[in-house]
């Protein structure tokens, strides 16, 4: 605040309310170069100067945005091998893995230990959406919008999938303690 | 201020010597209820900050945080800072002018309507009587009340300045008139509204405009109702208490009329990266980073009217609430147009951020001024010496520490959550795809809002008790001191010009003399025209395009109103608040769209009166939420979120389940929003048979999904239909009949 100290008179205005007097001091020279650089700013802005201004747009960032993920993001892999799913159901780590999943996403809606809630039962040999390795890691990663089963693959990762997979797999002849009506169509191995 | 006669005005004017008194009664009721409204409305802000940081704080339909955070913010804006400026404003005016109030009939009529319109706030919006606009939120026959009552105090106002005795408006009176007159056109012009009942109403503007109507208010909320009149306090009771000059007239000049024009293009700013169109954002961006310089021109004027007096801050605790004061005001006002930039403003928009940055202005400026002020009336209301000195130095320094605690958790809360929703994994994926990760994260921050805000609170108490002291210690009898003063002159005398002042020289000169604008002065009516010119004129700038570009709003032919059992749902969503935690707004980005779904168009909101795009996420956005969940799912979330997920901070609202859904209402709604032009085709007069045939579909669906039986005439089935229909306007096929099937 060095700025336009000399220039600072102290000269009492005349006037004079209840008491209250006003210098004629200059305004501070720093304080009116800031004013002018926002207005100049702001020109400069409207008129997209160089990387100053909106540029292309809200809308044309958001696609250049999403384009440059595309080509960076590896698509999820669509193929699973049936047995490693099996073979994962019995393995006790990839089991534990995927309780944990499913204790985080699932059991909201398919409740703690499988037995259906809002979503089916999980546990019994009856499954709406079929109850082969394939099928039960297709409904989690594409999901069944009707049915109100979301598409997990955008929020999971592929190896949580399939260990989410493997977990509801292992469930099969549990005995959940408030088991939903079974529903859809029997399925064996 | 204690001599009686004042100096007389211009020696050649023939004084007829004039007698009166100042109306002090007035200014002790609104001190009062300053303080009472205060810590009302902060007790209301601990309650909803516990309710964020443990949803068992949420106890009964009517004290959720939906509906009681509105209180708070209403209470605090409204009753706290409101009669904390009729308090210095009926002081200072009546000084500053000379004269006794116009009218003491209006400032009984203006104290006592406006204790009427806080009553019946704190009563109306626990039960769920609100029109969903952020502080303005009170229903229709209220908001004509707050108009009489804002109207009989600018007559009042504009009364005893053609009455002064005193020839020029001093500043803090400029200040005065651009708030009264702003905060009038603003309430009228926001609060539009088409009635469907007695607490119930529609805005008569829809969607895109809505926002942009809504935001032009409540921006100016913030300049005309918290900034203007504490500018105008400041300048009177700033110098007052410092016993010194202000540092400079032309600055208050410049600084006073850039502010008036510039503050109110700057609304959009809170809708950055909306449907709103980007040029009314470009436009409210620039013009609030335009705003900076005239922010920080009351912040100078303030300082540095201090440069002479800093030794006394040390000792004189009224001083440092006024320093304070004037920093908080500083920080805001910096970074209020780093907000706005659009960048930053990605960042922060839904987050704590924002609650941050109007809690420095609030407790921070507003409120340090007001204590500041009012410490200094104490013994001159009360005609005697203040009770405890050292009560208030603990104040200063118990509110600032309890005000640094709760800003630094807050600001800390915003920041990590919108870095979380922002964040992807080496994988491409979002690293906190479940919502209500970002939200237990800041759990820990919110317990130290509780505690800042406590402190806070404690301060309030040392307030209380001080001015509850000083009160008792009060003369049997108040004096009330005659005042002589000249009459003015029927024609004006120029005043003597500046000892030893040159006479400027040149055009440039003159003109940056300012005796233009001393001519303004002595113009009260003339002022406030020019002022009330300079609001408008900048408001017509952007509201005639916002309404009349048809290309701001591309039409989506699948975009149908909404069924009348969504209607009622959506009426519920409006009556529980559940827009002050819930956004509907996707913005264009990739963590957004990603998490939520594609991003929000402008002609999705065509038929929303109001908009309910929101403004801060404590939940996940709900523009995509149809057709994402079953409606089991919905019901059983209602009933007791956290059985859904775990960690939820979302009040339980059992009662949908349980209370019977009020089918023959939705008529009288359909209809008024039938009148607001929205094409309801059949529905005009057979909503109640259509809502029942959707409710019946409904609770059958629910039963087979495995859920309770009995619910079709319940509330729940309107809530249902309307999560169920959101964002699937986009997904119908052009064929397909929305409402009217």
């Amino acid at each position: 605040m060095a700025d336009g100290k000399d220039s600072r008179t102290d000269r009492l205005l005349e006037h004079e309310y209840d008491g209250i007097t006003e210098y004629d001091n200059p305004m501070p020279r720093w304080w009116l170069l800031t004013f002018a650089g926002t207005v100049i700013f702001s020109v400069v802005y409207v008129f997209n100067v160089g990387p100053v201004g909106n540029g292309k747009g809200r809308i044309a960032d958001y696609e250049a945005e999403m384009a440059a993920a595309a080509a960076l993001v590896p698509p999820t892999p669509t193929a699973v091998d049936p047995s490693q799913l099996l073979a994962m159901a019995k393995d006790e780590e990839a089991v534990e893995e995927g309780e944990e999943v499913f204790t985080t996403y699932c059991a909201s809606c398919h409740g703690p230990d499988g037995g259906g809630l809002i979503g089916p039962n999980l546990t019994d040999n009856m499954w709406i959406h079929g109850g082969a390795p394939e099928s039960v890691y297709k409904t989690i990663a594409e999901g069944v919008l009707a049915k109100g089963m979301p598409p997990w693959e955008k929020s999971l990762k592929p190896e949580q999938m399939t260990s989410v997979t493997a977990y509801v797999l292992s469930l099969a002849g549990s005995s959940p303690t408030n088991p939903k009506a079974p529903e859809g169509e029997p399925y064996t191995p | 201020m204690s001599s009686a006669v004042l100096p007389m005005e211009g020696a050649a004017a023939s004084p007829r010597l004039e007698s009166f008194s100042y109306d002090d009664e007035i200014v002790r009721k609104f001190l009062w209820a300053t303080f009472i409204w205060g810590l009302v409305g902060m007790l209301v802000g601990l309650i909803v900050a516990l309710q964020l940081a443990n949803p068992i704080f949420n106890q009964t339909e009517w004290l959720s945080f939906g509906r009681l955070r509105p209180l708070h913010t209403n209470a605090v804006i409204f009753a706290f800072a409101g009669n904390a400026f009729f308090t210095g404003a009926y002081y200072s005016t009546q000084r500053l002018l000379k004269a006794r109030m116009f009218s003491d009939a209006l400032s009984k009529f203006h104290f006592w309507g406006w204790q009427a319109i806080i009553v019946s706030a704190a009563l109306t919006l626990p039960l769920g009587f609100t029109q969903a606009k952020e502080y303005a939120e009170l229903e229709w026959p209220i908001d004509i009340a707050i108009a009489v009552v804002w109207v009989a105090f600018g007559i009042n106002f504009v009364g005893t300045m053609v009455k002064r005795r005193e020839r020029h408006l001093y500043v803090a009176l400029w200040f005065y008139v651009a708030s009264i007159v702003t905060v009038a056109i603003l309430h009228i012009f926001n609060n539009l509204s088409m009635p469907a009942g007695l607490f119930k109403s529609y805005s008569i503007y829809a969607g895109v405009q809505d926002a942009f109507m809504q935001w032009w208010y409540g921006h100016n909320a913030v300049a005309f109702f918290l900034t203007t009149p504490f500018l105008g306090l400041m300048y009177y009771f700033m110098p007052k208490a410092a016993e010194g000059p202000v540092f400079s007239y032309k600055l208050s000049i410049l600084h006073f009329w850039s502010l008036v024009f510039l503050y109110i293009w700057a609304g959009p700013h809170h809708l950055h990266y909306t449907a709103l169109p980007e040029w009314a954002s470009t436009v409210g961006m620039l013009f609030s980073v335009m705003l900076w310089a005239p922010s920080w021109g009351g912040m100078i004027n303030g300082l540095l009217t201090l440069r002479g007096a800093w030794h006394k801050v040390a000792e004189d605790p009224i001083l440092k609430f006024f320093v304070l004061a004037v920093t908080a005001y500083g920080m805001s006002t910096f970074e209020g147009p780093l907000l706005s930039i659009k960048s930053v403003n990605a960042l922060a928009h839904y987050t704590d951020w924002i609650i941050a940055h109007v809690h420095t202005g609030a407790l921070g400026w507003n409120g340090f001024l007001t204590f500041g002020m009012v410490y200094w009336l104490l013994p001159r209301l009360f005609q005697t010496p203040i009770y405890s000195k050292r009560l208030m130095e603990l104040h200063f320094w118990i509110a600032t520490f309890g005000i640094l605690l709760y800003i630094v958790a807050i600001y800390s809360a915003g920041v990590t959550q919108g870095l979380m929703w922002r964040a992807f994994d080496e994988t491409g994926r979002l690293a906190y795809p479940d919502f209500v990760e970002t939200v237990v994260r800041l759990l820990p921050m919110y317990w130290l809002r509780v505690a800042g805000g406590s402190l806070y609170i404690v301060g309030m108490l040392l307030f209380g008790w001080n001015i509850l002291m000083t009160w008792r210690k009060r003369p049997a009898k108040y004096e009330v001191p005659v005042i002589t003063a000249p009459a003015l002159a029927k024609k004006y005398v120029p005043e003597p010009s500046h000892v030893g002042a040159p006479v400027p020289a040149g055009l440039w000169a003159r003109f940056a003399a300012a005796g233009w604008h001393r001519t303004w002065e002595r113009m009260p009516i003339t002022f406030t025209v020019l002022t009330t010119i300079a609001v408008v004129v900048a408001s017509l700038f952007e509201i005639i395009p916002t309404f009349l570009i048809r290309s701001n709003v591309p039409t989506i032919a699948t975009v149908q109103p909404y069924t009348p059992l969504e209607l009622a749902g959506r009426d519920l969503y409006i009556a529980e608040g559940c827009f002050n935690c819930h956004s509907q707004m996707v913005r264009p980005f990739r963590h957004e769209t990603e998490r939520f779904g594609e991003y929000s168009k402008p002609g999705e909101s065509v038929y929303e009166h109001p908009f309910l795009w929101g403004s801060r996420r404590i939940g996940p956005d709900l523009a995509r939420v149809g057709g994402k969940y079953p409606h089991l799912w919905h019901v059983r979330h209602f009933e007791n979120p956290p059985s859904i997920t775990a960690r939820s901070i979302m009040p339980a609202y059992p009662h949908f389940l349980t209370k019977t859904l009020d089918f023959e209402q939705i008529q009288s709604r359909v209809d008024a929003m039938a009148m607001l032009g929205v094409p309801y085709g059949d529905a005009v007069n057979q909503a109640p048979a259509m809502a029942r045939a959707q409710a019946t579909e409904i609770a059958a669906e629910i039963e087979r999904q495995g859920g309770p039986a009995g619910l079709g005439d319940k509330q729940i089935v309107a809530m249902v239909a309307y999560m169920q229909r959101l964002g699937m306007d986009l997904k119908r096929q052009p064929t397909t009949v929305g409402v009217a099937k």
